[in-house]
């Protein structure tokens, strides 16, 4: 219980998830006996809009924003997003990039160029070596509903050891959280991202 | 999912909430009995939170007000009638409200009264980012501030004993990232309030006329002047007197609200919390001047750390001049915080160590920078009201002719965005209508005046603009997008579904009877499913032609809600799909209509529709000139 702060970024689209992961999250945190904070984006700017979620506990956070180059986990539900939000990481921090791109439709009204998943992962790569693209997409739908993505990357993250959480609390607090129905399926998701993390944690620097 | 968590009565029960939650949670502890509002982000969830409570706590009365003044009536009157009441909104809505909100300053509280504004820093989701501490300021009102969910929920409890002892409106400013923030909180008791509730017939008070209101003027600046005396007292009010230097000077810090919290997680960081003054106000006005005064005698320098206008720093140097210390005491604050937008986690940092004279690095920055087109907000898959502008636009283009589309608040704003780029105008709720009239004096022989808005933002303000259309002749054609929901701030009912917040049947208005109430004739009034497109673009060319104030009702539920009454009725949505042989590549339906359901692929040079987003609202079907896209017969 000495930890100072822990700081989480989950990144996305609106409508992908990303407020229930913080939510779950949260809870589990507290359940942990830490204090606890988050910032979420709600309204407008979900409209199909880019979406990023702080949460920060430990027994020194006041406020709910990360600093730049502070955050030590950056989950992404839409790889490129985590681009977006590269600056709250260093070279310590463990990216979680589920392998799915998905392009705004803007874009190719304005002609622009969109990254791939390649160019996202080496520019990542360029800040920490501890990126890690995940099949959650495939995952998620394995399970049997893409919706359980948040909850596969969460089982993923717990798997991987670098989440001061205790997975007994975070699985009461997806029970918590995850509709009656959708139970199951969240339960798999959670178990298999588990196994996947066990992987990754292996790879970590 | 069991009861929700901020119903739960255990008072020491520790769960999180989000900072909205915490408020609502602090008004059910409080005892009050009346809550209105007037949906708005990041207000909206106050409310409805509220509503989630009443199935356990049927001794709240709560509504969705047709407007913000209206709503602060709603509560006034619960105020008058000796009930504890609250009013939420978002801050531009308490200019709506302010026409009440200024003169019930002058008659005070009876039942305690607080006025919850929801202050949106960097316009996430607003038009303007006005920093309404000053309304506390103009209207001789005192303004409390939380830092956290907590405090939040505290400090509103608070606010109603306050605003009975005190007899005075509360205003409770929050910001965005208190309201869309979650923090654990520890749950307290629910007050149960034994008295005797009823109006109380006190004319001198409850009727302002001049004569009243000259004496109530004098009894509301006495007020202020025991509110300002007890605000040394103040128990949200704390200073920390630290005796220690840094780099031999004695440094001070004043802040509340958002920024007081990460102000501290900066002063944690360097380590220097203990080697500080600290003023932490949880009542931003009026100002303790006892505790302000031993601060100036205890620093050599302060920084006021608040976001957007310098109001702390302002009184802070206002009170240095009247005890003669301007020249002793460094006051800063706009010097080195910025005057807009949200200050980020970092700036905090690095102006604080600025301030105390310690090093901050910032994170390098990659070389290899990838430029991220922005990924904007977009009207969903299905949305009626890009129906509804695409009709507009073939309407312009058939009668070669640039609309003045002067617009208002709500999801169609996102029609600003490519590919619709249809919307000339958008400022204020109910704007659009009252623009028009104006514009309509002179274009009204050129291009065409539209004022287009939602059946929320019609109810909202929109009427009295259409009645003055009407009895000013002012020449122009309102066209209401009723898609029977508020749907940009979480899909509130408004009178035009007749469901109240509680999900309660209240009694239905109906738009059509409206619009011929406000004195339109009945030839001039035009009602379509907005998705039955070729019907539209028809009628709306008639309407455009037509002569004198036309309303043009575009109506079809918010695609989000129709999905799930779908899904509740078990009705399975029709399949649209593209046939490739039809398909010429013409991309009208990519590039022009803009649906995010159907995609271009590049390769084989054809449009295809994405089936795991599309509603089947069957549009496009019309928008392709190839007849390339049909539905599927089951």
């Amino acid at each position: 219980m000495e930890l100072k702060s822990f700081n989480l970024l989950i990144v996305g689209i609106g409508g992908q998830g990303v407020i229930s992961a913080i939510q779950i999250l949260a809870w589990a945190a507290l359940l942990d006996n830490y204090k606890v904070r988050t910032a979420e984006t709600h309204g407008m700017a979900q409209r199909g809009g880019s979406v990023s979620s702080f949460l920060r506990f430990g027994n020194e956070v006041e406020g709910p924003l990360i600093p730049s180059g502070s955050s030590q986990v950056i989950i992404a539900l839409e790889a490129s997003e985590a681009v977006r939000n590269f600056r709250y990481a260093d070279s310590n921090t463990i990216f979680l990039i589920n392998n799915k791109i998905i392009v705004p439709p803007t874009v190719h009204l304005m002609n622009m160029e969109y990254p791939d998943l390649d160019s996202v992962q080496k520019f990542l790569e360029q800040i920490s070596s501890n990126v890690f693209i995940i099949n959650g997409h495939e995952e998620a739908l394995k399970a049997g509903d893409i919706r359980s993505l948040n909850v596969y990357m969460l089982g993923v993250l717990v798997g991987s050891e670098k989440l001061p959480i205790k997975q007994k609390t975070l699985e009461n607090s997806i029970r918590r959280f995850v509709p009656r129905k959708a139970q199951i399926i969240n339960k798999i998701a959670f178990q298999n991202g588990i196994e996947n993390g066990k992987i990754i944690k292996e790879e970590i620097e | 999912m069991s009861v929700p968590h901020f119903v739960v009565s255990n008072p020491g029960s520790h769960v999180i909430l989000l900072g909205n939650e915490a408020i609502a949670r602090g008004i059910l502890e409080a005892g009050v009995i009346i809550g209105a509002g007037y949906p708005g982000t990041p207000s909206s969830e106050i409310l409805s939170t509220l509503a989630k409570m009443y199935p356990y706590f049927s001794h709240l009365k709560i509504e969705w007000s047709i407007n913000e003044k209206v709503a602060f009536e709603v509560a006034y009157g619960g105020s008058m009638s000796n009930v504890r009441s609250v009013v939420c909104m978002k801050h531009v809505g308490v200019n709506v409200a302010s026409d009440a909100f200024m003169t019930a300053a002058y008659a005070g509280a009876r039942g305690g009264m607080v006025l919850v504004s929801a202050d949106d820093p960097n316009c996430y989701s607003s038009q303007n980012e006005q920093d309404n501490r000053y309304y506390g300021l103009h209207a001789l009102v005192p303004v409390f501030e939380p830092s956290t969910p907590q405090e939040a929920k505290d400090l509103i409890k608070y606010a109603f004993e306050f605003s009975e002892n005190f007899q005075t409106v509360v205003l409770f400013r929050t910001t965005t990232r208190l309201n869309h923030g979650r923090g654990d909180v520890v749950l307290g008791e629910i007050e149960e309030i034994k008295r005797e509730y009823g109006f109380d017939w006190d004319r001198s008070r409850w009727v302002c006329l001049p004569s009243h209101s000259r004496v109530l003027r004098l009894r509301l600046l006495e007020r202020l002047k025991e509110i300002s005396e007890f605000a040394n007292d103040f128990p949200y009010n704390y200073l920390k007197i630290s005796k220690k230097r840094l780099n031999g000077k004695r440094i001070g810090f004043v802040s509340a609200g958002i920024p007081y919290a990460h102000l501290m997680d900066a002063l944690n960081h360097f380590g220097v919390k203990d080697d500080v003054s600290i003023l932490k106000l949880g009542m931003v006005y009026p100002p303790p001047k006892k505790l302000i005064k031993k601060l100036f005698s205890s620093v050599d320098k302060i920084l006021v750390v608040e976001e957007l206008e310098p109001f702390i720093e302002n009184i802070l140097k206002q009170i240095a001049y009247d005890e003669g210390l301007s020249k002793e005491i460094e006051i800063h604050g706009k010097d080195i915080f910025p005057q807009n937008g949200e200050f980020s986690a970092e700036l905090y940092l690095e102006n604080v160590a600025d301030f105390v004279d310690l090093e901050y690095n910032g994170v390098p920055v990659p070389n290899d920078l990838i430029i991220m087109p922005p990924r904007l907000p977009i009207l969903c898959p299905g949305c009626s009201h890009r129906a509804s502008f695409y009709a507009i636009k073939q309407v312009e283009k058939k009668l070669k002719t640039k609309f003045v589309n002067s617009s208002d608040i709500g999801c169609y704003t996102l029609a600003v965005y490519k590919p619709l780029e249809s919307l000339d105008i958008e400022v204020c709720m109910g704007g659009s209508i009252g623009f028009a009239n104006g514009i309509s004096k002179i274009q009204s022989k050129g291009n065409p005046v539209l004022a287009i808005l939602g059946d929320s933002t019609f109810f909202h303000s929109g009427i009295p603009a259409l009645i003055n259309a009407v009895h000013n002749q002012n020449n122009i054609l309102v066209m209401i997008l009723d898609n029977r929901s508020t749907s940009m701030t979480g899909f509130q009912d408004n009178p035009g579904t007749g469901i109240k917040i509680t999900k309660e049947l209240g009694t239905k208005v109906n738009i059509e009877d409206l619009v011929r109430g406000c004195g339109v004739s009945p030839e001039n009034l035009w009602v379509e499913d907005s998705n039955n497109l070729l019907e539209m673009i028809e009628k709306l060319e008639k309407a455009v032609k037509a002569d004198g104030v036309r309303v043009f009702i575009s109506r079809h539920t918010c695609s989000l809600v129709e999905a799930n009454e779908f899904k509740a009725k078990q009705i399975v949505p029709p399949t649209v799909k593209v046939d490739p042989e039809k398909c010429k590549g013409c991309l009208i339906c990519v590039n022009d209509f803009g649906c995010p359901s159907i995609i271009f692929d590049e390769n084989e040079k054809k449009a295809i529709i994405e089936q795991d987003t599309c509603r089947g609202c069957k549009v496009c079907i019309d928008v392709c000139i190839h007849d390339a896209i049909y539905e599927v017969e089951e």
